[in-house]
């Protein structure tokens, strides 16, 4: 087994100055079962043996304290430059330590050759369920003991399973490959194209002669996209619910592995497309951590301004709909979200030119550095803000009719959340004050006053009045930031990603190849993987590198919130009634482009 | 001068007048029966182009919106276009539909929400008819709708339309029994069921006297007629439209006609029963300002209507039954015998209308009950937080 | 008396007319183009699973029991309410029993549960 990394080592002795580290522990635990270590830029990854996976996972959660799983992904390793390893597939885990932050990969070479398989986590973690499925349809890992290994983003009869390195990309045979001079094209109104369509198949779980089936979505309004819920109702009451995703599945982990690093950040913009600047920060700030390089203050501090602009329009809408979902079209608050979204809209096509797919935030820095005026304007939404917030409370807050809807609904404890991968909102509002900007803070957010909304009732009401909170909390760090926002470039000096400045290019020939080959092939990170997490407004979005040494990265995953967080609608709602199925699934704040990316 | 002053009744006299000059009586009965007849019924198709425009205006500008405003002036056209429209879509049945059912309820709605409007009292002597169960004839007419809605929804054979169905035999018959006993309060009081003759004996308007009866009345009339914040039977964002999900064209069009037809009608009793129907200023030297007067006020209780369905969530079906039954139900029975206790204090034979002394005792009853009740429904809220974990707030 | 119903006869058969005359005037100048796909049951875009006019919970009908039993009674209020200020106070007292018995049968129902949601 190699690993290729800036520095593999052994687990060593712990020596007496210093506390074993948790790698050292686990491989005094578990001598037979972890096979190695390696670190590269500050991540450690332990390789585990597949047999010990359970053990090693259950003792990091345990006695560790390593009680959230992250990230769950895995990799196809035989196109790999240089890769010698046996085994063709590996899957990795990221663990969080939700009191401490620390966090720790390990990483399973699956056995099997091409048909590979490894333990299932699914019960230690319940929340494993899903992410297992995403590697099983996308990458072909089987889990052994996964309660339901069924396809989840893709159709039941797609022939292939598209992330492993054999499959081309677009290979596959489309259905809709007309073309305008098709004669049928003439006769709307007829079925266009011939589309075997896949029935759709009943939760095997669910008893269609008892209760009733009820489909709700992908076309429902109140689904916030094209997502299917399957209700299984007996009455007005929900006895299960199945989430029924990937209708918006549009192969982005694929295309990131056909294109350079920083050709991919838009593709950022449209998996959370509420959120664009969060996932541009995301992504930035996972591609520097594997580049290694420096960020100048002044374009750290606008970062945090864009991003926490962009937590503020992303929890507005959340908002509107939300309260939305309770009342019907008709409510008024949908609008004046709205209308407040769109003063943030416009500071971002100030800066940007774009307002919703923003690509402002880049692997580097940001684009340009900020118009003179932009402080103003985000000063105007500072003045402006606070009476706002405090006038929805006032609309709805204390409204008996909310306060009755929302309040015991979709409850969530601390320990379901954590089980079930739940971050964000959703796991501070559930009593777990755990959010990256403290526990592992990144883009210099430890240098601000600010403070994590906690609550602990774990309901509706808990999390709207948690998301009400961190909207107050984002001005205040916006304010901030503002005060101290610092002169000086945007974009990192160092020359691995930064082009070399104009007046150099006629003098020295070194900086006319380099800016060359910056232009034509992009910026080349070293050999190896990282991954880097950010809060998002949904919650964790983390992205998961590895570099094969070329400008293109060999494997790309994205670590979606709402992909997690939707995993929680049937704990939620089960028992409830129709509507708070509703209720519960505005509450998670999902975007369709983030769960199905 | 004094014609115009009661323009309306002296319109009707001389029409009579003239079409009696050639017909037999019973011609002229029957004549007039049909003109009253035919502007009757177009008074839910009236309502519909005026109240949707109006609605849309009104939600529109509680939402920070314009509203619409290309379809002429202020857009007060919006309402025939979209009624053209309706007329010329397509109508399309489902094939697992039960047809003679599925288009029959469209029908069978339009026709109930028209035959509330015979006996609503514009102004003295505009009334279709001045039954002598007025106000019973209302509720027993208002029944036929939730039969409708129970047959759309039954007969689509689709999922969403039969939720729709099932909440409406759990909403609109539990409504329905606070509906009738505020009513039967406003009867017990005036001593009469007929419309006009109710409006004739509220000498100071009943919702200064019955408060709480006009409370209950305009919450039940409101789930009646699926209005925020009880429109569970259409509810968008669960069932996506409930009963009438299935229903395209003008069949649709009969059912949106029905509710705005029905939304203008329970406004109209609204006004008749607790806010002094026609009655206001100068009436009585010029009645003609009756339905003036009529409609100003019941296009204020649609205003209400509207803002609580442009800022109030919707109710669940459990707590909206249990409002029905535990909270508007016992307090309307204690409405009405507490009505019934006052009437026999200062009792005179042949009595119209509550005396002075008699209305402040129903006055000072209403409160207390409206206390006591707010008082409970306090106390079962606090309960309910405490049970999920809110002890504190 | 009875002109009055003749009059709500008259203005009943109206009222039924002018919706069926809406509906032919509208069959006669709407498209009709209807094809399997339109005619499908709206389930959210998905086939439907199972059927829907399956066994479903007598909850509802709970309410309708209660309902009729509480409909009666305002029956019998009304002609009470009208002629009770000829009565005089034997009509109170007889409608307070009246109305308790009512009332012990909503706790009664109450107490049953049968008035929360299941």
């Amino acid at each position: 087994m190699t690993l290729v990394n800036d520095s593999t080592t052994v687990p060593a002795e712990p020596t007496a100055a210093r506390p074993p580290t948790v790698g050292e522990q686990l491989a005094a635990r578990f001598p037979n079962a972890i096979l190695g270590a390696s670190t590269f830029r500050g991540d450690t990854t332990l390789t585990v043996a597949p047999t010990g996976l359970t053990d090693v996972a259950r003792a990091l959660r345990d006695e560790l304290g390593f009680d959230h799983l992250s990230n769950l992904s895995s990799t196809d390793w035989s196109r790999y430059r240089g890769y010698a390893g046996k085994e063709r597939f590996s899957t990795i885990y990221h663990f969080t330590s939700t009191r401490t932050g620390e966090r720790i990969g390990l990483k399973v070479f699956a056995p099997g050759g091409d048909s590979p398989a490894v333990p299932s986590l699914a019960a230690l973690w319940a929340g494993a369920n899903w992410p297992e499925r995403e590697v099983y349809d996308l990458m072909g890992i089987k889990f052994d003991g996964h309660p339901d290994l069924r396809r989840i983003l893709l159709p039941n009869n797609w022939p292939n399973h598209p992330l492993r390195k054999d499959i081309p990309r677009g290979g596959e045979t489309v259905p809709f490959s007309m073309i305008w001079e098709d004669e049928e094209f003439q006769s709307f109104g007829k079925q266009i194209v011939e589309a075997k369509s896949v029935q759709p198949v009943p939760p095997k779980q669910a008893d269609a002669n008892k209760h009733m089936i009820l489909n709700m979505g992908p076309q429902h309004p109140s689904t916030h996209g094209v997502l299917r819920v399957v209700a299984e109702l007996d009455g007005e009451t929900v006895v299960a619910a199945y989430p029924d995703i990937g209708y918006l599945h549009s192969g982005f982990e694929k295309q990131g592995e056909t294109i350079r690093y920083k050709d991919f950040l838009p593709y950022t913009d449209r998996m959370d497309y509420v959120s664009a600047m969060s996932n541009n920060l995301g992504y930035s700030l996972a591609v520097e951590k594997l580049m290694g390089v420096e960020i100048p203050p002044r374009a750290q501090v606008i970062r945090v301004i864009c991003a926490e602009l962009q937590r503020l329009a992303s929890h507005l809408v959340w908002l509107g709909t939300h309260i939305m979902d309770a009342a019907g079209v008709s409510h008024a608050l949908l609008m004046y979200t709205f209308r407040e979204r769109e003063q943030l809209s416009d500071i971002f096509e100030l800066i940007s030119g774009a307002r919703l797919t923003i690509s402002y935030i880049r692997p580097g820095g940001v684009w340009k550095d900020v118009p003179p005026s932009f402080v103003e304007r985000v000063q105007d939404v500072l003045k402006a803000f606070p009476a706002r917030i405090d006038e929805y409370e006032r609309m709805i807050t204390e409204n008996p009719v909310w306060l009755g809807r929302a309040r015991g609904v979709g409850k969530l404890t601390a320990e379901q959340c954590l089980s079930l991968g739940v971050t964000g909102p959703l796991l501070r509002a559930s009593g777990v004050p755990f959010d990256y900007r403290k526990a592992r803070p990144y883009s210099g957010y430890e240098n601000y006053d600010f403070k994590v909304p906690v609550m602990t009732e774990g309901d509706t009401y808990a999390r709207y009045l948690v998301r009400l909170e961190e909207m107050r909390q984002s001005l205040r760090i916006i304010d901030q930031a503002l005060k101290n926002l610092p002169d000086g470039p945007v974009w990192t000096a160092d020359r691995k990603m930064a082009l070399p400045p104009r007046q150099e290019l006629d003098t020295s020939m070194e900086a006319l190849i380099h800016h060359f080959k910056l232009m034509t092939e992009g910026f080349v990170p070293p050999m190896g993987e990282v991954y880097h997490s950010v809060e998002n407004p949904r919650g964790e979005l983390g992205f998961y590198l590895v570099s094969d040494g070329t400008a293109v990265p060999y494997r790309l995953h994205v670590r979606a919130p709402s992909f997690h967080n939707l995993q929680a609608t049937d704990t939620m709602a089960r028992g409830s009634l129709i509507a708070d199925l509703v209720l519960v699934i505005g509450t998670i704040d999902i975007v369709l482009g983030d769960v199905d990316r | 001068m004094d014609y115009l002053r009661n323009f309306f009744v002296n319109l009707a006299r001389s029409w009579t007048a003239w079409i009696g000059g050639f017909l037999p009586d019973w011609g002229v009965n029957l004549v007039n029966y049909l003109v009253v007849g035919i502007i009757l019924v177009l008074m839910p198709v009236i309502a519909t182009l005026t109240l949707t425009w109006m609605e849309r205006k009104v939600i529109g500008r509680i939402q920070n919106r314009i509203g619409p405003n290309r379809v002429g002036p202020w857009g007060i056209f919006q309402a025939f276009a979209d009624a053209v429209k309706m007329l010329i879509k397509e109508d399309i049945v489902p094939s697992g539909a039960d047809k003679p059912v599925f288009n029959l309820a469209p029908i069978l709605i339009a026709g109930a929400a028209a035959l509330l409007w015979a006996v609503v009292p514009f102004g003295r002597g505009m009334i279709g008819q001045n039954l002598n169960i007025g106000a019973l004839y209302v509720v027993a007419v208002g029944s036929i709708t939730t039969i409708a809605v129970i047959m759309a929804g039954w007969s689509s054979n689709n999922k969403f339309a039969l939720l729709g169905a099932f909440r409406v035999v759990a909403q609109l018959l539990s409504y329905e029994i606070p509906m009738v006993l505020s009513i039967a309060t406003v009867v017990l009081v005036t001593g009469t069921m007929r419309m006009g003759d109710i409006v004739e004996r509220q000498v100071a308007p009943f919702i200064v006297v019955l408060p709480v009866a006009f409370i209950t009345y305009l919450l039940a009339a409101a789930a009646e007629t699926g209005r925020a914040p009880f429109d569970l039977l259409e509810a968008d964002s669960e069932i996506v439209a409930g009963y009438f999900v299935e229903y395209s064209g003008l069949k649709f069009g009969w059912f949106y006609i029905a509710e705005y037809g029905n939304l203008f009608a329970i406004a109209a009793i609204t006004t008749t029963l607790f806010l002094g129907g026609w009655r206001g200023p100068f009436v009585s030297v010029a009645p003609a300002l009756g339905p003036f007067y009529f409609v100003i006020k019941s296009v204020a209780v649609i205003f209400v209507l509207m803002w609580i369905r442009g800022t109030w969530p919707r109710f669940r079906i459990d707590q909206m039954l249990a409002f029905a039954w535990k909270v508007l139900v016992p307090a309307s029975l204690a409405n009405l015998l507490w009505s019934a206790i006052v009437l026999q204090i200062g009792r005179q034979p042949e009595q119209l209308g509550p005396t002075i002394v008699q209305m402040i005792l129903l006055l000072v009853g209403n409160v207390a009950i409206l206390a006591v009740t707010g008082l409970l429904l306090g106390r079962a809220a606090r309960r309910y937080a405490a049970q999920h974990g809110w002890a504190g707030a | 008396m009875l002109s009055q119903y003749a009059f709500i006869g008259i203005f009943a058969v109206i009222a039924f007319a002018l919706p069926v005359i809406g509906l032919v005037l509208s069959w006669l100048i709407r498209p009709k183009k209807s094809n399997p796909a339109k005619t499908t049951t709206y389930e959210c875009g998905m086939e439907t699973i199972g059927d829907t006019w399956v066994q479903f919970k007598a909850q509802y009908y709970l309410y309708a029991l209660i309902f009729v039993v509480f409909d009666v009674e305002a029956i019998f209020v009304f002609p009470w309410a009208v002629a009770y200020n000829k009565l005089g106070l034997y009509a109170l007292v007889e409608m307070a029993l009246f109305i308790a018995i009512l009332l012990g049968g909503l706790l009664y129902a109450w107490r049953k549960k049968a008035l929360e949601w299941h």
